[in-house]
C-alpha cells in the first residue's frame, strides 16, 4: 500500500496548505477586508452580521495561532459562516446547492471526452496515413487549444443564440420541481448539452491526442510485434496489447486534466449561466462575499484533490508493477 | 524428396525514408532444412533480423519487401491472405525475441501470454489449453504457479525461458532466434543454449539463429551464413566458414575472436565503418574495407560463386 | 541574403570569425527549412502566428481608429469604415483587436517566460541534484500541479481587486511552471545518467558547467515546447480572468474585451461582432502555437511524423504487390 500511502498523505498535506492559505489570505491582503466588504454592502448589514462575519474570520480574540486552530476546527464542523451575499445563508449551504451541478459538468464532460477520445485516438493510430492520418490530428491540436471560453461562446452564439436549438441558461427549467421524474432528468440533460458539450468538444481533442501519441508509441514495441508474430487477431493486439499499455501514461494525464475540467467548467458556467460554483463565485466577486469566494476555493480544492486519489487508484489498478 | 522446409528467394526488403530509399536485404537467397540449425552472422544494421522479421512477413511501413519470394513447404509466405498468415505464424514459424523483457507484456501474465496463442490457434477447451501451458512451463523448468506472475515479478533467466516456452507451444517447425542471449550473461547464455539443444533434439524442429558472435555460431550451428551491407556474402557449412573462411570480410570477422587456447596473438579487426545504406557504392559494398580490393570491385557487384556443393561466396577474388 | 553576410564579413571580422558566423546562421537557416519543409500544419500555424504577431506589432500603423475613443454609434455592424464593426461604446473592434493583440501576446509571452525559467531552474536542480533536494522540490512542483490553476487566480485576483495586467502577468508566471517542471525533471534525469555527464563529472567540470554546457543544449526542444504551451494557456487564463472582469477592463485586451461584450450582452443584441472577433483571435492564436507545437514534438519523436515519405512507400507497395500478382 505504500503508493497509495503516500499519495494520501501528500493530499492532506495539499489540503492543510489550502486551508492556511485561505487563513492568511485576508490577513495579507492590503486593506481589511471586512471594510472593503462593508463598503461594498452599503451600510446594509447591521452590527450583528458583522460580527458575526468578524468571528468567522476569528479576527475576535486569540492569538494568530489560536485564530489559526479555530479557522481548521470551522473547516472541519463544515462551519464557514455566513455568506454576505445571501444573508443569512450558511456559505455551506449555498455551496451545498451548486456543488453536485458543478461535479456534473466537470466530471461528467471528462468521462465521456475520455471514453470518445480514447476510442477515436486508438482508431486514428492504427490508420496513420489518410484522413485520419493527415488532417485529423493537425486539425485536432489546433481546436483543442482554444480556450474553454472561446468554445463556450462559440457555441452559445451558434448553437443557442442562432439555432435556437438547445436553452441557454440555468440547470434545468425553473419551472420544475426537482425529483427523479422523467421530465426533470429530460430538462437537466437538456440543458447540460451545450455546457458539457463545449467541454467535451475540447476534451474529445486532448484525449484523442494522448492516446494516438502513447499508442504510436507503443507500437514500435517488442512486444507488439511479438502478438503479432503470434499470429493473434489484430483486435487483441490492437487492444490487450498495445491498447492496454497506451492507456498508462493517458491514465497520469487524467489526474492533471482533472484541475483543468474544474477551472473550465467555472468559465462554462459563467456563458451559459449555469448554477454550479463558478457563477457563485463570479457572483460572490461581485458583492465582494469573501467568505463565499474562500469557502469555494477550498471545496474546489477538495473536489481536485479527492477526484485526483480517485485517479492515482485507477492508475494503480491498471499498472500491476506499482507495488500498492 | 523435401528436404527443404523454407526457402528464400532473391529477397529485397526496403526501408523508405524522408532521406530515401534503402536497401536492407538485398537479393538473399538461402533455404533451411528440417531440423538444421542455421546461422546468420554479420554487424548490426547488416540485415540479419530484416531477413528474419521478413519470413513471418513482420514488416511494416515505412519497410517494403519489395522483391523476391519465401517459400514455406511450396507455398508463398508474401502472397498468402491474412487468414492464412494468422494461421502460418507461430503454427509453423515462432520467433524469440532478442531482449525477453521488451517482447513480453508488462501488465498481463504470462500465463495469459502463453494461453492466448494456444487458444487463438487450436480450438481446445480452456482448461486444456491451460494444461498445455503448465506443461510448456515444466518444459523449461518453471513451476506452473509462475502463471498469474507478471513479467516484472521474474528473473531475467527466467523471463527468456518464457519466451522459448511460448515459442514452443504449438510445435512449429521452425524457430527463428534473434540474438537470444546477447542480453544474458556467458553462465546463463550456456544453460539456455543446453536446453535449447535438448529440446531441438526432442521436438525436432529446425532454427534460425541470428546472431553477431560467430564463434557461438561455430558452436552451435550447422551451417553459417554472413551477410554485409545487405547481402549474403558467404554462406557454407559451419566449420567451413568458421575454419577456412573464402570472403574477405568473413575473415575478417574470423580474425577478431581472440581464442581462449593456443599463444596470444594480435587481433586484427575490419578497419573502416560500415556502408551508409543511402549511399552504396558501386560494386562491392565491401570495397571501402576491404584489404583486397581490386578495380574489379568498384565496378561489378560480385555474386555468389559456388565454390563447391555447400560452399559459396560472393568476392571478385574467388 | 548571402552576399549581406559575405558584405559585413570582409569588412570588420577577421576572415575566419566571420565564416564561422556564417555557417552558424546557415545552419538555423537549414534548421528552420529541415522544420517547415513538407510540414504543411507546421506552415500554417508559422503563417497565422506570424500574422497575429505582425497585427501586433503594427497595430499603429494598422489600425484605421484610436481604438480607446469612441469613433461612431455603438453597435454599427461590419462595414467599410468600420471592417469589424463597434462596441457598446462605439470603438472600433477591429483597431481593438489590434492593440489588444499586444497585450495579449505580451501578457502571455511574459509568464510564459517566467514559468519557463523557473521550470528550468526547478526542474534541472531537481533533476541532477537527486537526493533531499529533488525530494522536496519535487513535493514543491506537486503541490503546485494539484492546486486548481484558476480558481486560485480567480481568488487571488478577487482579494487584489481589479489587477493591472503586470500582476497578471506575474500570477500567471508564478503558478505555470510547474507542469513545465515535472517534464523538465524527468528528461534532466534521463540526460543525468548518460555517459558523458559521467565522464565530464570524472573530468572535473564543475556541475554549473556541466548543466550549462552539457544538459540544457539536449533540453532546448522539450523547453522551446514547454513555453508554447505556457503561453497557449496563460493567453486562456488571461482571457478567462477578464471576461471575469478581474482584469484592467480600461486597458485594451482581448480578455477586456471579452468582458465588455459580456456586460453589453452583445450576443443577445444581435452584435456578435464585438464578442466573436476577440473570441477568434484568442481561437486563432492559441491554436496556431499549438500546430508548431506539435511539429516540435515531431522533430523530438519522428515516430509520430506522418510524412511524404509515407506516399511513395504506398506506391511502391503497390507496384511490389502487382508484382506478386496480388492486385
Amino acid at each position: 500500500m505504500s503508493f497509495l500511502i503516500r499519495r494520501l498523505s501528500f493530499y492532506f498535506v495539499a489540503f492543510f496548505i489550502a486551508i492556511s492559505f485561505n487563513f492568511l489570505l485576508p490577513r495579507l491582503m492590503p486593506g481589511d477586508p471586512i471594510d472593503a466588504l462593508f463598503a461594498a454592502a452599503q451600510g446594509k448589514m447591521d452590527p450583528a452580521q458583522m460580527d458575526a462575519v468578524r468571528e468567522m474570520y476569528g479576527f475576535m480574540d486569540g492569538s494568530p495561532f489560536e485564530q489559526y486552530i479555530a479557522y481548521i476546527k470551522s473547516v472541519f464542523t463544515l462551519d464557514l459562516g455566513p455568506s454576505v451575499l445571501m444573508f443569512p445563508i450558511n456559505v455551506t449551504d449555498v455551496i451545498g446547492q451548486a456543488l453536485p451541478w458543478t461535479m456534473f459538468l466537470a466530471l461528467g464532460s471528462l468521462i465521456v471526452a475520455l471514453i470518445i477520445g480514447v476510442s477515436i485516438g486508438t482508431y486514428a493510430s492504427y490508420r496513420r496515413d489518410g484522413l485520419f492520418g493527415q488532417i485529423v490530428p493537425p486539425l485536432l491540436a489546433f481546436i483543442s487549444n482554444f480556450p474553454y471560453i472561446v468554445t463556450a461562446l462559440l457555441l452559445f452564439y451558434f448553437f443557442g443564440l442562432q439555432l435556437e436549438l438547445l436553452p441557454l441558461a440555468y440547470t434545468y427549467d425553473p419551472a420544475l420541481d426537482p425529483g427523479f421524474t422523467m421530465e426533470f432528468i429530460g430538462s437537466v440533460v437538456k440543458h447540460a448539452v451545450l455546457p458539457m458539450g463545449s467541454m467535451i468538444v475540447v476534451g474529445i481533442a486532448t484525449w484523442v491526442f494522448n492516446m494516438r501519441n502513447a499508442m504510436i508509441n507503443v507500437l514500435g514495441e517488442d512486444y507488439v510485434t511479438m502478438a503479432e508474430a503470434k499470429g493473434l487477431s489484430s483486435y487483441r493486439v490492437m487492444s490487450r496489447y498495445a491498447g492496454r499499455n497506451a492507456i498508462l501514461p493517458v491514465a497520469t494525464a487524467i489526474a492533471m486534466a482533472i484541475g483543468f475540467s474544474f477551472a473550465g467548467s467555472i468559465m462554462t458556467e459563467v456563458v451559459f449561466n449555469y448554477q454550479g460554483l463558478g457563477n457563485i463565485l463570479l457572483k460572490g466577486i461581485v458583492a465582494r462575499d469573501y467568505p463565499l469566494i474562500q469557502a469555494i476555493l477550498l471545496i474546489l480544492v477538495s473536489a481536485v484533490l479527492t477526484a485526483n486519489f480517485i485517479a492515482d487508484l485507477l492508475y494503480v489498478w491498471l499498472d500491476p508493477r506499482i507495488s500498492k | 524428396m523435401k528436404d527443404v522446409l523454407l526457402e528464400i528467394n532473391n529477397l529485397c526488403v526496403d526501408y523508405v525514408s524522408p532521406n530515401g530509399v534503402a536497401r536492407a536485404v538485398n537479393n538473399v537467397s538461402l533455404s533451411i532444412a528440417p531440423g538444421e540449425t542455421l546461422g546468420i552472422a554479420g554487424e548490426s544494421g547488416c540485415g540479419k533480423s530484416t531477413l528474419a522479421f521478413a519470413i513471418s512477413r513482420l514488416h511494416k511501413a515505412p519497410a517494403l519487401i519489395s522483391e523476391g519470394e519465401i517459400l514455406y513447404k511450396d507455398c508463398d509466405v508474401l502472397k498468402m491472405s491474412d487468414k492464412e498468415l494468422r494461421d502460418y505464424r507461430w503454427n509453423d514459424v515462432s520467433i524469440v525475441f532478442q531482449s525477453a523483457m521488451n517482447s513480453l507484456n508488462p501488465v498481463i501474465t504470462i500465463g495469459e501470454q502463453l494461453l492466448d496463442v494456444i487458444i487463438a490457434h487450436k480450438k481446445i477447451s480452456y482448461k486444456e489449453a491451460h494444461q498445455k501451458a503448465v506443461e510448456l512451463l515444466s518444459i523449461v523448468g518453471i513451476h506452473g504457479d509462475r502463471m498469474a506472475s507478471f513479467p516484472h515479478q521474474l528473473s531475467g533467466g527466467m523471463r527468456q525461458r518464457v519466451v522459448i516456452a511460448i515459442a514452443l507451444a504449438l510445435e512449429p517447425k521452425l524457430i527463428i532466434m534473434d540474438e537470444p542471449t546477447t542480453a544474458l550473461d556467458v553462465v546463463v547464455e550456456r544453460e539456455i543454449l543446453n536446453e535449447l539443444y535438448d529440446l531441438k533434439t526432442k521436438f525436432g524442429f529446425s532454427i534460425l539463429f541470428i546472431s553477431h558472435d560467430l564463434s557461438l555460431m561455430g558452436e552451435i550451428a550447422d551451417r553459417i551464413g554472413v551477410m554485409y551491407a545487405g547481402n549474403l556474402i558467404e554462406i557454407g557449412d559451419a566449420e567451413t566458414v568458421f575454419g577456412k573462411p573464402s570472403h574477405p570480410y568473413t575473415q575478417g570477422l574470423v580474425a577478431s575472436f581472440p581464442t581462449i587456447h593456443g599463444p596470444k596473438e594480435r587481433l586484427y579487426g575490419i578497419p573502416g565503418n560500415p556502408v551508409d545504406l543511402l549511399r552504396i557504392p558501386e560494386g562491392c559494398n565491401f570495397q571501402d574495407r576491404c584489404t583486397q580490393c581490386m578495380a574489379e570491385c568498384k565496378k561489378h557487384e560480385p555474386e555468389l560463386i559456388k565454390l563447391n556443393d555447400r560452399h559459396q561466396a560472393a568476392c571478385h577474388r574467388l | 541574403m548571402n552576399k549581406l553576410i559575405d558584405s559585413i564579413g570582409s569588412e570588420d571580422m577577421s576572415v575566419q570569425e566571420s565564416n564561422k558566423l556564417v555557417k552558424k546562421i546557415k545552419g538555423v537557416f537549414s534548421t528552420i527549412h529541415a522544420f517547415f519543409h513538407g510540414n504543411p500544419p507546421a506552415i500554417i500555424g508559422g503563417l497565422l502566428i506570424t500574422m497575429v504577431l505582425l497585427g501586433a506589432l503594427m497595430a499603429p500603423i494598422l489600425a484605421s481608429h484610436n481604438p480607446n475613443k469612441r469613433v461612431a454609434r455603438p453597435h454599427i455592424a461590419p462595414n467599410a469604415e468600420h471592417i469589424l464593426g463597434t462596441t457598446r461604446s462605439g470603438r472600433d473592434v477591429y483597431s481593438q483587436v489590434l492593440y489588444g493583440a499586444r497585450k495579449s501576446l505580451t501578457v502571455a509571452l511574459s509568464a510564459g517566460i517566467i514559468a519557463m525559467t523557473l521550470a528550468v531552474a526547478v526542474g534541472v536542480t531537481s533533476g541532477y541534484m537527486g537526493g533531499k533536494v529533488d525530494e522536496w522540490l519535487n513535493f514543491l512542483t506537486n503541490v503546485f500541479l494539484v492546486f486548481p490553476q484558476l480558481p486560485l487566480l480567480i481568488v487571488l485576483a478577487a482579494f487584489l481587486g481589479q489587477v493591472g495586467s503586470l500582476v497578471i502577468t506575474i500570477l500567471l508566471g508564478v503558478t505555470s511552471w510547474p507542469w513545465g517542471a515535472r517534464v523538465i525533471r524527468s528528461q534532466t534525469m534521463a540526460i543525468r545518467n548518460k555517459e558523458f555527464i559521467i565522464s565530464a563529472e570524472v573530468m572535473g567540470e564543475s556541475k554549473l558547467r556541466i548543466i550549462l554546457v552539457e544538459i540544457l543544449p539536449n533540453l532546448v526542444s522539450i523547453v522551446f515546447g514547454g513555453f508554447l504551451g505556457t503561453v497557449i494557456y496563460a493567453m486562456g487564463s488571461e482571457a478567462g480572468l477578464g471576461i471575469l472582469g478581474l482584469g484592467d477592463a480600461t486597458e485594451v485586451s482581448w480578455g477586456s474585451m471579452l468582458y465588455w461584450a459580456q456586460t453589453s450582452s452583445a450576443l443577445y443584441t444581435g452584435a456578435w461582432w464585438e464578442m466573436i472577433v476577440p473570441a477568434a483571435a484568442l481561437a486563432v492564436t492559441g491554436g496556431s502555437l499549438a500546430l508548431i507545437n506539435m511539429s516540435i514534438d515531431q522533430v523530438s519523436n519522428p515516430k509520430l511524423k506522418t510524412g511524404p515519405h509515407m506516399k511513395l512507400w504506398k506506391k511502391l507497395k503497390k507496384e511490389a504487390d502487382q508484382r506478386r500478382g496480388l492486385l
